[in-house]
Parts: structure tokens; C-alpha cells; sequence
């Protein structure tokens, strides 16, 4: 009797399992971040660039840890690499992506380290609206040609779901999520060469690039 | 038969209270017509600075549907507009006032992009529309015989817009339009809800749309067998 009892119970656990983990799938939002960004209108710096993507960067994840929010999972990496690619290509001369930080003298004028360092979101569960706000953090470190540092920079950027009838979760994360990274976009373009100790290492490099000129006959 | 007026009485109540209520103030630096000649652009685009609201861009196609019409004004949609100054005109970065465009436009490549594309006048559109009030419920229930709603629910919105002209070429501003749009929407559940809707944004669109139209002088872009209206 006991042993029928198992038997039952075996047979039933097995639909139950697969019941709750599709209901708790069905719950959870999951994104991969998938946006078009434009070519900035700017004028190209005469630097040649290494932007240093490494895996953690490229193949960036953000999971919701806090219990009492809505589940979400959304792969930000592809999307991210495709903006900063996009950006760094419209503000220099010459942009070479990167794996790693290369060791010694690489050739370059500058390097760029970007760093995905915090990842914040408001839900439809705290906005009451089918509208997700993100907030992205980056740790931008900058590094001269030879591996010197020369600034670390913490730049945040902030999106917003514009259309408030959209069908589907998902469809309003990635809104606010691309939106985000436009904004990244922009602080990059207008912001970088603002940078205090980026701004000294430009001005630095003037009398070195004047003479260079000078020197061309 | 009594009971069929008064259900007529109700209806057509909750139709008249459907009704939207809509003022427009508006501004003009001179009685003339705005100046736009063959080749020059409008552009209609919603301020979204501030943390607490963001002018839909739902709204701001409207605005620019109402206003390019008929072929009268040319309006670049403001998607494209912004993805060919990208990053200038973001929501973070925009000029919030004339003097800071005037600065935008003293770099080159701006003004040649300004000039390629061929904008004369930018219209800036700033407010939102909000639900001002709820009230009632509708319950739902599903039984082995079949289902229905039941219950009656009623809510306000308010849309409240300003648009501000500012013409490139001078770098002065033009005029202002302001709207200001109430109404009220019912929903009755009686085994099937029925919804009465108030159109207030829409009504928004069309009034703040069609002052804006007559904002310009259209001649330059009419057929000559047009009239003036």
C-alpha cells in the first residue's frame, strides 16, 4: 500500500514540477536588449583608440536579486558592445576593439576600458504602468598608450519606456533599456573629452601634435 | 417601456458626459503668417527633461500629422530628426532655451546639418496627459453556465500641452500655443462591458495641430490652384 502510495505521488510530482517551473518562466520577464543607435555627429578626435570589450562586458547578464521585485532577466552585453563600437568609431580617428588590455607598448593613443558597475530597475510592479526605468552605471578606466592610467571615469545614463501601450513586457524593458544606452551614447560623445584628467592628457598632447605639424614640410 | 426610457435617459447621459472640454490660448510675436519656403522643414518635438513626466511621442506624431496635412507644411518626423544630430537633441542633452540653441548652432557641424536638412522652424511640445481621477469598480465571474461583469467605473483625464515656435533662421522665438483638454470616461458592466471614452488627447492634438497650421504661410508650398485658407 505504501509502496502504490510512492509510486502516486512519484507520478504526480514529476507534471507538478513542470507546472510550477512554467508558471514561474511565464513570471519572469527575459530580454535580450536589441536597439539601433545612430551615428553621432561629432568631429573625430586624431587619437588611434584600443576599446578593450572583454567577456564580462560583451557577454553581460543582469538578473533581478531582489525577491520582492518582479523577475527579470536581460542579456544587455550584445547590445552594448554594438553602441560603444558604434560611438568610439564616430569619435576617433581610429578605433580598434579589443579583447584584453594589451601588455607593453600597443601602438595606440589611448585605450578604453568600459565596465558595467551597477544596473538598476523600476517595474510595472513599482511604476503601475507597463513602464520599466534603467538606470546603468559604467566605470569607463582610460589607460595611455603604454598601460599608464589616466582616469576612471563613472558615467551613468537613464531610459525610460516612451509608449505606454506596448503588448508585452519584454517590449517595454527593451525600450527603456535602449533608451538607456542612448543616453550612455550621449554622455559619451559630449562628456569623455570633459573629463578632468582626460581634458589635461588632450591638452598635453597639443604642443606634441603641433610639432609633429610643424615638422611636415 | 419605462424601464426602456430610462435606460435611453442613462445612455444618452453617459454619452453627453463623455463630452470633452477644450481651451486654447495663444500667442504671436506679429499677425504675419510664418514664412516657409519650398525645401524648408518643420520640426515638432516633445521635451522629456524632466523626471516626473515626458511629452508622449504618440502625441508629438499627432501634432505632426495634424500639421503636415494636406501637403501644407513639410514636417520631418521627429525620430529622424534625432537620430541625425544624435547625441544633441536627447532627452538629457536638448537646448532647454533659445540661448543655448544659439550657442549649438555657432558649431559648424550642427548648422550644416541644420541646413542640409533644410529646418526653418523647431516647435518644442511640453506636457503630458494624466488620469485625474477614478472611481466605481467592475467585477468579473466566470461560472459552468457562462460569465460577465458587472459594476460601473468612471475616471478624468487632463491633458495639458504648451508648444513653443522657434524659428533657426532668426533664432527668436515665434509663438506659443497652449492647450488644455478635461473629460471624462465611463465604463458600464452589465454581463458585457461597455466603454464610453473620452477622446481628451485626441482633442488636445487636433486643437494645438490646427492653430499651429495657421501659424504659417502656406503659398510658398502650395499648388497656385490651392486657395489660402
Amino acid at each position: 500500500m505504501t509502496m502504490m502510495n510512492q509510486r502516486k505521488a512519484g507520478q504526480l510530482a514529476t507534471p507538478l514540477l513542470l507546472l510550477a517551473a512554467l508558471l514561474l518562466c511565464a513570471c519572469s520577464t527575459n530580454v535580450t536588449v536589441n536597439g539601433d543607435y545612430p551615428s553621432a555627429l561629432t568631429r573625430q578626435q586624431p587619437l588611434r583608440v584600443g576599446l578593450v570589450l572583454d567577456q564580462q562586458f560583451s557577454g553581460y547578464q543582469f538578473e533581478t536579486s531582489d525577491e520582492r521585485q518582479q523577475p527579470v532577466n536581460m542579456a544587455l552585453g550584445a547590445s552594448q558592445v554594438k553602441l560603444f563600437n558604434r560611438v568610439f568609431a564616430d569619435m576617433f580617428q581610429s578605433a580598434t576593439t579589443l579583447n584584453s588590455l594589451p601588455g607593453g607598448d600597443s601602438g595606440l593613443d589611448l585605450m578604453v576600458v568600459p565596465q558595467v558597475e551597477e544596473v538598476q530597475l523600476a517595474t510595472p510592479l513599482e511604476t503601475r504602468l507597463n513602464v520599466y526605468e534603467v538606470w546603468l552605471k559604467y566605470n569607463i578606466k582610460v589607460y595611455d598608450g603604454s598601460g599608464k592610467p589616466i582616469a576612471d571615469w563613472l558615467m551613468s545614463a537613464y531610459g525610460k519606456t516612451q509608449s505606454r501601450f506596448l503588448k508585452s513586457d519584454a517590449d517595454a524593458l527593451n525600450q527603456a533599456t535602449v533608451s538607456a544606452l542612448r543616453d550612455a551614447g550621449a554622455r559619451l560623445v559630449i562628456g569623455f573629452h570633459k573629463v578632468p584628467e582626460i581634458r589635461r592628457w588632450l591638452a598635453s598632447r597639443e604642443p606634441e601634435r603641433q610639432l609633429t605639424r610643424r615638422e611636415i614640410p | 417601456m419605462r424601464a426602456a426610457i430610462l435606460g435611453t435617459l442613462l445612455l444618452t447621459s453617459l454619452l453627453s458626459g463623455c463630452g470633452t472640454s477644450t481651451s486654447i490660448d495663444e500667442f504671436r510675436l506679429s499677425d504675419t503668417r510664418l514664412a516657409l519656403n519650398a525645401g524648408e522643414q518643420v520640426v515638432v518635438m516633445g521635451r522629456r527633461h524632466a523626471g516626473e513626466y515626458e511629452t508622449e511621442p504618440d502625441f508629438i506624431d499627432c501634432i505632426g500629422d495634424k500639421l503636415g496635412g494636406g501637403d501644407r507644411v513639410a514636417v520631418i518626423p521627429e525620430q529622424q530628426f534625432l537620430d541625425s544630430f544624435y547625441p544633441w537633441f536627447e532627452p538629457r542633452t536638448a537646448p532647454l532655451s533659445l540661448k543655448r540653441m544659439e550657442k549649438m548652432m555657432r558649431d559648424p557641424l550642427i548648422a550644416e546639418r541644420i541646413g542640409q536638412l533644410g529646418i526653418r522652424y523647431m516647435i518644442w511640445v511640453d506636457g503630458n496627459t494624466e488620469t485625474t481621477q477614478q472611481n466605481g469598480g467592475i467585477s468579473c465571474a466566470v461560472a459552468p453556465g457562462g460569465g460577465g461583469c458587472f459594476g460601473f467605473a468612471s475616471w478624468d483625464k487632463n491633458s495639458n500641452y504648451e508648444a513653443i515656435i522657434w524659428d533657426l533662421n532668426k533664432l527668436d522665438e515665434r509663438g506659443r500655443v497652449k492647450v488644455d483638454a478635461k473629460g471624462s470616461s465611463y465604463l458600464l458592466a452589465v454581463g458585457a462591458p461597455i466603454p464610453f471614452i473620452a477622446q481628451v488627447q485626441g482633442e488636445a492634438c487636433k486643437g494645438i495641430g490646427k492653430r499651429l497650421r495657421n501659424f504659417f504661410g502656406v503659398a510658398a508650398v502650395e499648388p497656385p490652384s490651392r486657395s489660402e485658407p
